[in-house]
């Protein structure tokens, strides 16, 4: 297993095209924009290396009985979906932020699945070559994105109806030795520090929609791929100041990125599905399924900072004890609890695939994701509340550190005897970050908007069976004794 | 020669995503008109045949103890039966067929009646 240093020193190694604010970077590592995120990433690699930690972080390769990274695991076992949780929601207390490393984990379950059950029907050797790669992701501990959003254009026509046909990720050429692909994918979490992209299908497909249903592995530097990076609220303070980032090490969300596919060649070793159309939309919950598992996991660890945050504050502001402000914090922590008990809830009902692996129950993960929709904004609305107005009209750090007005804004930020504007001023800055801007939207659309959480809840609610427990107390029909 | 025997086992249908009990009831008529097999309680420990019956993929009841001692088992878990998909309207054919063609099996190789 790699530590957090070895981690970064291999990102020096690779050659992504990258660009941000209108310039290509040079160095991912070293470029402040991406600092945060390279270290809230290089945690999920010590912290696998910490004891402390080890149970959660580390598992044992199916393939080669080896200690592994939890990041590159197949997960074989009720014990393996929870203890995901579990992982998520440690990392998400240390770093108070996105870690990105878990939308790879995710595709790779959701493509070590689907492959074994497209070769058992179509005689193909997807699932063969996928664990080859695995093999490598798994003994060089790779940090692989999951690419699966695209463009999409107009949301009425299906991607083989678009006018542009780059609106979807799609074949443009099959060759002996490979396909070229073109497209884009959007939003891509930690794609510009990551090793490699792991591109999936993003909806279902129909047969003229064949060449779209593609699935495939890119290596960041491979020829044609490039990254554009995108803003985030306050993302200058990176590099304009350093107490007002807020989350100074871990900065906010994962860091996402557009991904333009110009023309790339991708060898058939790293091709997992390639028209075989009927299998995308089943990709596409799995991944779906196991990356909305996961929210109530890293969120909760997230909204446990943030409880703290705001609970210093009440101290801070000498408003603690005051029965309304004692309310609001209970309040959070049940919602962020009940995020959790989501989470471990749809692990515990997880059930295995034919390929062995295992996957959570789809309708709880749904459920799980759409009560972060709503959650982690209602926990924000009351740390907002807490915290007060300063949230928004706090004096800037430079202001606090001048040689004139600094004794003002030091004054005047005080709070009950003992703790220093200091300390109000980085909590209130923490809050700012973890609350105000990109973070919240993330909480939002993360792993699909709230309408697809509730497509796949239908379709999932079974309402024949509610309809027939309904019919059978209301006297309607003949009935058996039991309805099961 | 004695039936072959077969015994059902229910997860528990906390929230069953299949109607398990339509399935028993159609087992039940196959049993009854076929007079090829019959149904024997789990407990009895005398089924050579166990029909695993899962309201959902979480297959609670696919467990160990269930198939300990028996020369085969049926699985159904959600819409599956024995891994293959098989949508809820059509399942308590499926499962018969499955469970017809597992006795025709064993009858091959063993006697599980006797």
């Amino acid at each position: 297993m790699k530590s957090g240093r070895e981690y970064r020193e291999s990102l020096r190694k690779l050659e992504p095209e990258v660009y941000y604010l209108g310039e290509k970077v040079d160095s991912v590592v070293d470029h402040p924009a991406f600092v945060p995120h390279v270290n809230a990433a290089a945690l999920t690699y010590d912290m696998a290396l910490a004891p402390e930690f080890e149970e959660l972080l580390t598992a044992t390769s199916h393939l080669t009985g080896e200690k592994i990274n939890r990041f590159t695991h197949i997960h074989h076992s009720h014990d393996d979906l929870i203890k995901k949780v579990k992982m998520l929601r440690a990392i998400g207390q240390q770093t108070g932020s996105c870690f990105q490393r878990c939308v790879g984990h995710d595709g790779l379950n959701a493509v070590y699945s689907i492959t074994f059950e497209i070769d058992r029907k179509k005689g193909t050797e997807y699932h063969k070559r996928f664990i080859q790669l695995l093999r490598k992701v798994q003994s060089e501990d790779l940090m692989i994105s999951g690419a699966m959003t695209d463009p999409k254009g107009d949301r009425r026509l299906s991607p083989s109806q678009q006018s542009d046909p780059d609106m979807y990720v799609h074949v443009v050429e099959r060759r002996g030795d490979g396909i070229v692909v073109s497209g884009a994918k959007m939003h891509i979490t930690g794609a510009v520090n990551s090793h490699g992209h792991l591109v999936m299908p993003t909806a279902a497909m129909r047969q003229e929609d064949a060449d779209y249903a593609v699935c495939f592995y890119v290596p960041v530097g491979a020829p044609g791929v490039v990254h554009i990076f995108g803003r985030q609220t306050n993302d200058t303070r990176k590099w304009q100041c350093f107490l007002d980032q807020g989350n100074v090490d871990y900065g906010m969300v994962g860091g996402e990125a557009l991904i333009v596919f110009d023309n790339v060649f991708v060898p058939w070793e790293h091709v997992f599905m390639c028209g075989e159309y009927e299998f995308a939309y089943e990709l596409v919950e799995r991944f779906a399924t196991a990356h909305r598992q996961n929210y109530g996991g890293c969120k909760t660890g997230l909204a446990d900072a943030l409880i703290g945050a705001a609970y210093a504050l009440a101290q801070i502001q000498g408003t603690d004890r005051a029965s309304h402000i004692r309310d609001k914090i209970v309040e959070m922590v049940h919602l962020a609890e009940t995020l959790y008990c989501c989470s471990i809830a749809c692990s515990c009902q997880g059930y295995a695939l034919p390929a062995g692996s295992y996957m959570a129950d789809p309708l709880l993960a749904n459920v799980t994701k759409l009560n972060v929709t709503r959650h982690v904004y209602e926990i924000a609305r009351l740390a907002h509340d807490i915290a007060g107005g300063i949230l928004a009209t706090a004096p800037s750090e430079n202001d606090w550190k001048d040689t004139k007005v600094g004794k003002y804004v030091d004054k005047y930020m005080k709070g009950v005897p003992g703790i220093s504007a200091e300390a109000r001023i980085r909590l209130i800055r923490l809050l700012e970050s973890m609350t105000c801007g990109t973070a919240l939207v993330e909480s939002m659309h993360g792993a699909g908007s709230p309408q697809a959480q509730r497509i796949m809840i239908e379709r999932r609610a079974n309402l024949e069976h509610k309809k027939r427990l309904a019919e059978k107390l209301a006297k309607i029909g003949e009935q058996p004794l039991f309805v099961c | 020669m004695r039936k072959c025997r077969v015994a059902f086992k229910f997860c528990g249908c906390c929230n069953p995503y299949v109607d398990l009990s339509r399935i028993a009831r159609y087992l039940h008529t196959i049993a009854e008109s076929c007079n090829d097999f019959e149904i024997v309680p789990l407990a009895s420990g005398d089924a050579g045949v166990v029909v695993i019956l899962c309201g959902c993929s979480r297959a609670c009841a696919d467990r160990a103890e269930n198939r300990i001692g028996k020369l085969a088992t049926v699985v159904v878990a959600g819409e599956s039966v024995d891994g293959e998909m098989v949508p809820e309207p059509e399942l308590p054919l499926a499962v018969g067929r499955k469970l017809v063609s597992v006795l025709c099996q064993l009858k091959g190789r063993c006697n599980p009646c006797s």
